[in-house]
């Protein structure tokens, strides 16, 4: 340093302060180009890639694995995807010490025997699997221990990124990728055309309903220390099925350890005797073909005893009750009666028609024939008209009320988003003008009778009740319930029905007891039904539509028991 | 400390309450609303509850809120002289943890003391940049040219790095060596290096990947891919880019994203929550919060611009720079742009340590803001 101190700091100082504001400038050039580059990809994937793209990021995200298409929801959630997953194998020519090579391995995965991965390193093959789909961990543990001569293979593994949710519907797949239920199956050879690999199959369901419904559903099934339940949302204009529950579930990541009772899909593979959300169709068969008008009245105060079966009311009002009093206080009686005044042949037909004998249309494999009666007596006439004496899935059942209410017509049930227009048929069942009176009594169960606890203030919401008692060999048990209700709304431009079946609730103590389904299935639907609606864009209104008073008029609440 | 004339004016000397005037408060105010942002986000995953993150980011928040105020109170030339003694003091925590840690997220990195659980490897980032700038402040124009003058700060940045590493943490060891070497070259080391360095390093990849066995080549790969949880983390990648595509221009609105709202993904609390703010405040949301960090980044900037001191540039400059990389590497990572590693972004996501980092670097560049006018000599921080 030739130059004086002072000086040389001065010059120093200005030369290094040029210095550092030159390579400022670099540097906010670089933090600019940064944050411009994330704002462009932001916008980029806000604007230019759309949901419906997101089997495509997928696929450009790891192009081994789209060989199996991804199943989505209706708004494009992921329900079923795919991972590579890698597979642990050794070259045994190259292990150079297999006894410590063997400790090491199995040291991290102790799930594998020692003696087992020893005899396998030792052996004279010059391949051999130690462990086939390694968590991400697992292959890292084993890729740090450095063993020369192990490798992995490259695989590719069904992930259902939802878990438990909807698992019945989805199905699963085997080690293979081969689907063996729900979805995977019935679609199974379009998932896998490998034309189809970057589009995902998208289905009519959607997450957050679907979400709802598993909640409160498992929430009723605990609370009411139930054996199963099952559970529907159907959208009565297009038949899309928009969530499908049954409990108890299972995670389709690991179907291998859940049990047969989990796996078991109750809302279209169980047939149950559902009670009285049948009188539905008897009200509304006895409606439509003329034989009876809504004030018709029917004595309702003595038990039917027929063949040896005594028929009697669970809500008696032991006096002479109008149409929609026998549906609104689920007159047994009454709809027995009705049924007999039709008739068996018609109501055969009529059961016929509306798809309840023979197994639900849907895409899934799991479907169960409906059980009734080879010969239809009188008292199979009679029973049937509240729902006993006939086992349908309840599926079925949620399409064929869906008839009732939507105006008349039988959809056919799917689980696929946007059909063709020409998809399935729809068949005139009864009249616009039936299927408004139906409305209105289901309304009116909701407003004061067996369904007050369904009712979701500003919803509409109507439906019916359906308590069976389960039968058993020689009759049945009292003891052992299935409390259904099913629900639509909104009732005066009905667009969703939910249905839901607890089976063997057992009465607590805030229920005095009940086990029925006025106080078990109903609060359910009421709870989903509050949730669901303002997802569904559902308006919520405190008007009444007017076409319902004719109805209520010939309800005579003041003598409700 | 009889150097008071060695300070050139002497107007500078500052009352706490005129230090406290002088601080910037609107981007004080930035940094609040960002904080409060994640607030909401960590509400929202909750499912509408304060409990259990929300609760806890607010208020870890306003602790470090003090913290930082505390130490923009501190005279510049107190951090200086403190430069190396608290690198020497990350490091000793850094080796503690090899030996008493507490292994958590799949890593040894946490320091149990008892009341808190400290991870030295985040404060290393902030006392690397003291000492590395402590070190420059002392050369000369001539020695900062010197190649022989990077071997030192080399060795700071190395020696941290090493044992984040081994612990293993990639993202702290990538943000540590940026920020470092960063910091080089805003000292004015020759800048040939650094070209010369970046193509070195890219020309070497297919080069050391040809001599690599083919475990280690999986090491690598496994290495970038992190085992953060048992679903791997391509599937982290594919939902949060389908949460940014879904949330569309506007988003879904406040609590009516579907991954928060169903909950079911762990990590979303924490690295991925940029998704969460995507997929209900959209693409307006996104940019939203990209602006509120470059507003705060672009303020140490200009802080290092308008500074008298080396130390002061940088420092300001390079803390600056470790909050950019935070926030780059993270929102990219998110968005698909970089593989998953580690980073979480400050003040947003759950976590407090990110936290303390970032209220600590901005604690150090306000105090730089507040002393800026002081000219610090080369020898020694107070003359």
């Amino acid at each position: 340093m030739s130059l004086s101190p002072r000086l040389h700091i001065a010059e120093s100082h200005k030369a290094k302060m040029e210095i550092a504001r030159n390579r400022l400038m670099v540097a906010i050039f670089i933090f600019a180009a940064a944050f411009t580059l994330l704002g462009l990809r932001m916008l980029d994937l806000g604007l230019v890639q759309r949901v419906a793209e997101a089997g495509n990021n997928h696929s450009e995200h790891a192009a081994v694995m789209a060989s199996r298409s991804d199943i989505v929801d209706r708004n494009g959630v992921v329900l079923a995807t795919n991972l590579q997953t890698s597979s642990l194998f050794a070259r045994p020519k190259r292990i150079t010490e297999p006894r410590v090579a063997a400790a090491r391995i199995t040291a991290v995965l102790p799930e594998l025997s020692e003696a087992d991965v020893y005899t396998k390193l030792t052996s004279s093959k010059s391949f051999v699997w130690l462990k086939r789909k390694l968590t991400p961990r697992e292959k890292w543990q084993v890729n740090a221990l450095g063993i020369p001569g192990l490798d992995f293979q490259n695989e590719e593994e069904r992930i259902y990124p939802q878990g438990a949710m909807a698992s019945h519907v989805l199905g699963y797949v085997d080690i293979d990728g081969k689907g063996l239920s729900g979805i995977e199956r019935f679609f199974n050879s379009r998932l896998s055309d490998p034309s189809f690999a970057d589009e995902p199959l998208v289905l009519s369901m959607d997450v957050r309903v679907q979400h709802a419904l598993g909640d409160e559903l498992s929430k009723t099934m605990e609370r009411f220390s139930a054996i199963g339940g099952a559970g529907v949302v159907l959208d009565i204009e297009t038949g899309e099925v928009l969530a499908m529950a049954s409990m108890p579930d299972f995670d389709p990541n690991h179907a291998g350890s859940a049990s047969r009772d989990a796996r078991f899909n109750r809302a279209t593979a169980g047939v149950y005797e559902l009670g009285s959300i049948f009188k539905t169709f008897t009200l509304a068969m006895a409606l439509d073909s003329g034989v009876v008008e809504l004030n018709d009245s029917y004595d309702a105060r003595q038990p039917i005893s027929i063949a040896g079966f005594k028929i009697k009311d669970d809500h008696p009002q032991n006096r002479i009750l109008t149409l929609p009093e026998i549906f609104i206080y689920s007159s047994n009686i009454g709809a027995a009666k009705i049924a007999m005044d039709v008739g068996g042949e018609e109501q055969r037909n009529f059961l016929q028609r509306l798809g309840m004998l023979r197994p639900a249309t849907i895409e899934l494999g799991e479907v169960a024939w409906p059980l009734y009666p080879e010969r239809w007596r009188d008292i199979n006439t009679m029973t049937i008209s509240y729902g006993h004496g006939i086992a349908i899935s309840p599926l079925q059942l949620a399409v064929g009320s869906a008839a009732m209410v939507n105006g008349g017509e039988l959809i056919t049930a799917t689980l696929i988003k946007d059909h063709d227009a020409d998809y399935g048929d729809r068949r005139r069942i009864i009249s616009e003008s039936t299927s408004e009176q139906i409305r209105a009594m289901m309304r009116a169960t909701v407003q004061i009778g067996t369904g007050k606890n369904a009712n979701v203030p500003g919803y509409r919401v109507g439906g019916k009740t359906g308590t069976a008692e389960k039968s058993d060999v020689g009759g049945y048990r009292e003891d052992a319930l299935m409390s259904s209700f099913m629900g639509a709304f909104p009732m005066d431009a009905p667009r969703y029905l939910v249905l839901i079946s607890v089976d063997e609730p057992k009465g607590i103590a805030e229920t005095y007891n009940f086990s029925s389904a006025g106080w078990v299935a109903a609060p359910t639907v009421r709870n989903i039904v509050a949730r669901i609606a303002p997802i569904l864009g559902v308006e919520p209104s405190t008007e009444e539509d007017p076409h319902f008073q004719q109805a209520a008029l010939l309800i005579d609440a003041s003598k409700a028991n | 400390m009889g150097g008071s004339l060695m300070f050139g004016q002497k107007s500078v000397k500052k009352s706490p309450l005129q230090k406290l005037r002088d601080m910037n408060w609107i981007v004080v105010l930035v940094l609040v609303a960002i904080a409060l942002t994640g607030t909401a986000m960590l509400y929202s995953v909750a499912g509408g509850n304060m409990d259990p993150w929300a609760s806890r980011h607010i208020t870890r928040f306003v602790a470090m809120f003090l913290l930082m105020v505390f130490i923009a109170m501190i005279d510049i030339r107190w951090w200086m002289r403190f430069a190396y003694p608290l690198y020497f003091i990350g490091i000793g925590m850094l080796l503690w943890v090899e030996f008493a840690g507490v292994t958590g997220m799949g890593g040894t990195r946490w320091l149990d003391l008892g009341v808190i659980r400290l991870q030295p490897s985040e404060l290393i980032k902030v006392a690397v940049i003291l000492a590395i700038a402590r070190y420059f402040h002392s050369l000369t124009l001539f020695e900062t040219k010197k190649l022989t003058s990077l071997i030192i700060p080399l060795m700071i940045v190395a020696l941290p790095a090493v044992l984040v590493v081994r612990q293993p943490d990639l993202g702290t060891a990538i943000l540590l060596s940026a920020g470092g070497i960063g910091v080089l070259f805003l000292a004015g080391a020759r800048a040939w290096l650094f070209v010369v360095g970046f193509i070195l390093s890219i020309a070497s990849i297919p080069v050391a990947w040809n001599f690599m066995q083919n475990y280690q080549k999986e090491r690598v790969l496994t290495f970038l891919n992190p085992e953060r949880d048992p679903l791997g983390a391509g599937y982290q990648i594919l939902q949060s880019k389908i949460a940014l595509g879904s949330g569309g221009t506007w988003g879904k609105g406040f609590m009516e994203g579907t991954q928060s709202q169903l909950n079911f993904l762990p990590e979303m609390k924490t690295d991925f929550i940029f998704t969460v703010l995507a997929e209900e405040f959209g693409m307006v949301g996104g940019l939203g919060i990209l602006t509120l960090f470059m507003i705060v980044i672009g303020y140490g900037v200009v802080v290092s611009l308008t500074c008298r001191s080396q130390f002061g540039r940088l420092l300001a400059a390079g803390l600056s720079l470790v909050v950019f990389l935070y926030v780059f590497i993270n929102i990219a990572m998110v968005m698909g742009l970089l593989p998953v590693v580690g980073v979480p972004l400050p003040l947003v996501s759950y976590g407090g340590s990110a936290m303390m980092t970032v209220m600590i670097a901005y604690g150090l560049i306000f105090s730089v803001a507040i002393h800026r006018h002081i000219n610090i000599s080369r020898k020694d921080s107070f003359g």
